[in-house]
């Protein structure tokens, strides 16, 4: 054997066994983390009931329902739109494990782009995974996924995306943005069919309200506010009023008529439902912050925002208390009590009573874990 | 179009492959191991 032959062998094998390391991480991504039902939920079903074209593919998700005894409105709630947003994932999973409806249909999507789940975003340094602990000593693990459908599911993204129905201009890379492609059109990307499956399921079900849950950098000026399309502003601002009562500070703004693609929008313009969106503060996602790891996911504090905040740079509150994730958790929470205590104000004939979601205040003191359960 | 890219790539690794056993510089063979790495990730669609 030639001597160069002997080297080229040897950083084979080296790049075959790295390869080999990567793939068995990368791999594990893709195997979703155990939810653990409550005796709230009904049935669990997928998405691709609704459009069956979704059925085997990457897109296809959980759908937890949850019947009440006596009939009413139903609520659909998204979680994990963003699979880097995680109070957004967190909230949909203390809805699971937790909360009864009494009357009307509790619809939850914990992983609403469930391809988002399986990858990171390259070169932002999030963490893989993050661990809450539970008050017997154990912990839950949960994956810190991507803002956007993974490419390997999807790909290759345009240089420019195309919004189908409007003919809206965006960045190539936002063709893997759920909450871009909503209404969602059958012969789409894999987004957009998933957009089309959530809005199926709106329509086959009549869904009266729809909660889409996010999380923003705290410069962003979006942020720990209620999106609302406008046939929702009128229950949006009975939810904003019933949050100050419990020292809930939240915005509330219109749904923009020219952005595209989004939830609050598309969702309220081409089907029945309320359309609303909620977002809260997590420093983890922002441009402005220091070391990205589990702990600031968590915990989120950041020094770096709090010289931010002292500038005048933000559009949160941000000191060094941060913005941990059961007060982000508990805003959302919070929200979609609200959201049913409203509707089901106006619709006393159908109305949507939620029992056992965990209150704004005990999440505070107790945090996630004392509402999360133990792994068989 | 996913096909399409999945054959550039797997044209790209087959030539970085070349590329690493023609080579006669250890040290261009290392850096056409590690540009390999990823390639052979997207082609297997691993990552």
């Amino acid at each position: 054997m030639k001597r160069h032959h002997a080297t080229a062998l040897a950083v084979s094998v080296l790049a075959l066994a790295a390869a080999a390391a990567a793939s068995v991480r990368f791999l594990d991504h893709r195997r979703p983390e155990p939810l653990l039902p409550g005796p709230g939920v009904s049935e669990v079903r997928l998405l691709s009931q609704w459009l069956p074209d979704l059925a085997g593919s990457p897109g296809d998700t959980e759908v937890y329902v949850f019947r009440g005894t006596v009939p009413g409105s139903s609520m659909l709630v998204l979680g994990g739109t963003h699979p880097n947003e995680p109070s957004s994932f967190l909230s949909a999973v203390l809805l699971i494990e937790n909360a009864k409806a009494v009357s009307g249909t509790l619809y939850v999507i914990p992983r609403a782009n469930a391809s988002g789940f399986t990858h990171n975003d390259p070169q932002e340094g999030a963490p893989e995974k993050y661990s809450i602990a539970l008050p017997d000593g154990s912990k839950r693990t949960f994956r810190y996924g991507s803002r956007a459908t993974n490419p390997v599911h999807q790909w290759p993204d345009p240089d420019v995306y195309v919004h189908a129905a409007s003919g809206q201009t965006l960045s190539g890379n936002e063709t893997r943005n759920l909450n871009r492609g909503y209404p969602g059109r059958a012969d789409g990307t894999l987004t957009e069919r998933v957009c089309l499956g959530i809005a199926s399921l709106i329509r086959a079900e009549k869904i009266d309200i729809t909660i889409d849950l996010h999380e923003a950098s705290p410069e962003y000026p979006v942020i720990n506010a209620i999106v609302a399309h406008e046939r929702a502003m009128p229950l949006a601002s009975q939810v904003v009023l019933g949050l100050e009562f419990l020292d809930v500070k939240i915005g509330l703004e219109p749904s923009p008529k020219k952005l595209r693609g989004l939830s609050h929008r598309e969702l309220g313009d081409a089907t029945d439902t309320l359309a609303v969106l909620m977002e809260t503060a997590n420093p983890s996602q922002g441009r402005l912050r220091g070391r990205t790891d589990e702990a600031l996911v968590l915990t989120g504090r950041d020094p770096y925002y709090v010289k931010a905040q002292k500038l005048g740079r933000l559009y949160v509150p941000f000191d060094e208390k941060g913005h941990p994730i059961q007060e982000r958790v508990a805003r959302h929470l919070a929200g979609i009590s609200e959201f049913a205590f409203a509707l089901s104000s106006e619709r006393p004939d159908r109305p949507l009573e939620l029992s056992g979601v965990p209150e704004y205040p005990e999440l505070i003191e107790k945090g996630l874990g004392a509402f999360l359960k133990p792994l068989p | 179009m996913t096909y399409l890219y999945l054959a550039i790539a797997a044209c790209m690794l087959a030539l970085t492959v070349w590329n690493l056993w023609t080579e006669k510089d250890w040290r261009k063979q290392a850096s056409a191991a590690m540009v390999a790495i990823p390639l052979l990730l997207r082609v297997l669609m691993i990552k």
